[in-house]
């Protein structure tokens, strides 16, 4: 019976092996061809390891030919401010719901929520009329305006699930001790919350990185594009051929990701929340 | 509002209200923002849908006219089918083959290793995936080696043959894409407890009849949520094929959110835009009622 369950799993073991090599090949291609140059690739084998590092040169071309940098930057800025905003303004929503005397609570909630039941496909066209009409289309408060709004209903989810597991006499007894709604919300309640603002941070941070689909609609020169869309002009018609080049844009857009990929993969045995988007 | 409306009357009675009011105020950030972004857009592009519009020119109100017109559009047609081939596509690798991975991986010693390496690609965005297979399978990278190994006829750009880049960009996807279930199904699996699998090897159960009886039950909360979520997902393709393919060639490997894009932002026919928008808003809703359902059994 050991010997059985030994040799299969040697097997498993095997064939997990394998699979394993096969997902990460695409990763060895990227980093021995990231370096190299254009005509380095163009005329050797892929597999061939790199004669010398170019990175600076293709560094150069990315930020010539798509604004690399500043597309990085205007997405750094969009994950920071946005995600930061959404997490504010869904926790006091959040905090009312949960402990604050309101009528309709389910309802408040559900309005919200609602945020995330459609496809992001029925957003982008009435989103681009009004930015058409108030000046904010290619803008970068138009482009943080719409993530922040993007980013609440996630947020108040997660939110309003932690805040419903504090324990009411603590609330009571800062009561007692004469100390406001607004105290209460701040010195207990996203005090307590530092775990789930975490994890909130890290998701929807993630996500307004990664989003393309509003980069695309709602902007059009390098000054308020994200990463995602500046990365999307490297390939197809309009792109390049240059491969080296733009498999360094891709290392590169990838450092945030991939930073909290390391940060998130501690506490990948206690399961997360599942995002839908 | 209220304060408005009140008479003057004892400042008591006044502050009293105003303590009532307070607590809606931290509500209100969130919902302005909810409001004008999602409830008025949801609103707006069903009013669109029923019209022709071009964006300039005065809306027509032209009422289903959009909705037949997608069945006659060839274009349409083979988006759905492509669309439906991506859904497949997910429930096979992202969802079935991940499920097949992650009971192998916790019969292993080296887990979390497993783990991380199945996930890498996920620390990457669609985008980027798109990109780097892309370049993978441009000239001087897969297809070379190929060429280089004697299969000369195999030796093309594959994303440009249409129909089969499909293919190839759901398996992309789903190289990018697995890692999040498969996490979620190890924590479901690691979850499960001992006692009734163990009373089930007693009774001789083994091999795929255990887990078909025994264990797959078990994981069924999990597998409910990973499913809905891929299958809403996998409705919604977008990135993956507008870096890969943009679409092309002919507009042969669009899917439903592509075409929607399209005809919205390249035609300029924001009502037939939004139609499509539309029904694809119905199908994800239509499967995350599931979801949502179990989500929310038990809520006040």
């Amino acid at each position: 019976m050991k010997t059985y369950t030994e040799n299969s799993r040697k097997t498993i073991t095997i064939l997990l092996s394998f699979f394993c090599f096969l997902w990460f090949l695409p990763f060895l291609y990227v980093v021995i061809n990231g370096v190299k140059t254009r005509k380095e690739y163009n005329l050797g084998e892929f597999w061939d390891l790199p004669k010398g590092i170019s990175i600076l040169e293709n560094y150069e071309y990315i930020n010539d030919r798509i604004d690399f940098m500043m597309g990085f930057m205007n997405s750094l800025l969009y994950g920071a401010i946005a995600t930061t905003l959404a997490i504010l303004f869904a926790s006091l929503a959040a905090y009312a719901i949960s402990a604050l005397k309101i009528k309709g609570k389910m309802f408040w909630f559900m309005l919200i929520y609602s945020g995330t039941i459609f496809p992001f496909q029925m957003y982008i066209i009435p989103i681009f009329r009004m930015y058409s009409n108030v000046d904010l289309y290619d803008s970068k408060i138009g482009l943080l305006a719409v993530y922040t709004a993007l980013c609440i209903p996630f947020c108040l989810f997660v939110l309003r699930n932690y805040f419903y597991s504090i324990p009411k006499e603590l609330v009571e007894s800062a009561k007692m001790d004469g100390a406001s709604d607004f105290k209460i919300y701040v010195s207990i309640f996203m005090k307590m919350a530092k775990a789930p603002i975490a994890a909130c941070f890290l998701f929807q941070f993630t996500w307004v990185w990664n989003d393309l689909l509003f980069g695309l609609t709602l902007s059009k020169s390098a000054e308020a594009r994200p990463i995602m869309s500046s990365l999307s002009l490297l390939n197809g018609a309009s792109g390049t051929n240059d491969v080296p080049s733009a498999l360094l844009a891709a290392i590169l857009a990838s450092i945030p990701t991939f930073f909290i990929f390391l940060v998130l993969n501690k506490s990948f045995n206690y399961g997360f929340p599942t995002t839908s988007k | 509002m209220e304060i408005v409306k009140s008479k003057p009357s004892s400042k008591l009675s006044m502050k009293r209200k105003i303590e009532k009011i307070t607590p809606y105020l931290y509500l209100v950030p969130a919902v302005i923002l909810v409001v004008i972004f999602c409830i008025y857009s949801d609103f707006f592009s069903l009013i669109v849908s029923f019209t022709e519009w071009d964006g300039l020119n005065e809306m027509q109100f032209i009422g289903f006219q959009n909705y037949i017109q997608m069945f006659q559009d060839p274009n349409f047609l083979l988006s759905s089918i492509n669309t439906l081939i991506w859904v497949f596509g997910t429930l096979l690798i992202p969802v079935f083959i991940a499920l097949l991975f992650a009971i192998a991986i916790t019969h292993v010693k080296t887990q979390s290793f497993f783990k991380i390496v199945f996930y890498l690609p996920n620390a990457l965005s669609q985008t980027i995936a798109g990109i780097i297979l892309t370049t993978i399978l441009s000239t001087y990278g897969l297809p070379h080696l190929l060429g280089v190994m004697g299969f000369e006829s195999l030796a093309k750009d594959w994303l440009t043959v249409p129909y089969i880049n499909t293919l190839i960009m759901v398996v992309s996807s789903g190289w990018q894409g697995i890692g999040l279930n498969l996490i979620l199904f190890i924590v479901g699996l690691n979850q499960i407890p001992k006692e009734p699998i163990e009373a089930a090897i007693m009774e001789g159960a083994k091999g795929i009849r255990l887990y078909t009886k025994v264990v797959l039950p078990l994981l069924k909360p999990i597998m409910l949520i990973v499913l809905l979520m891929s299958l809403v997902n996998s409705f919604k393709s977008f990135d993956t094929i507008w870096v890969m393919t943009n679409g092309g060639p002919f507009r042969t490997s669009e899917t439903l959110a592509v075409t929607m894009y399209k005809e919205a932002f390249v035609n300029n026919q924001l009502g037939y835009g939004s139609a499509i928008a539309m029904l694809l808003s119905v199908t994800v809703l239509i499967i995350s009622w599931f979801l949502l359902r179990d989500t929310f059994k038990g809520e006040e």
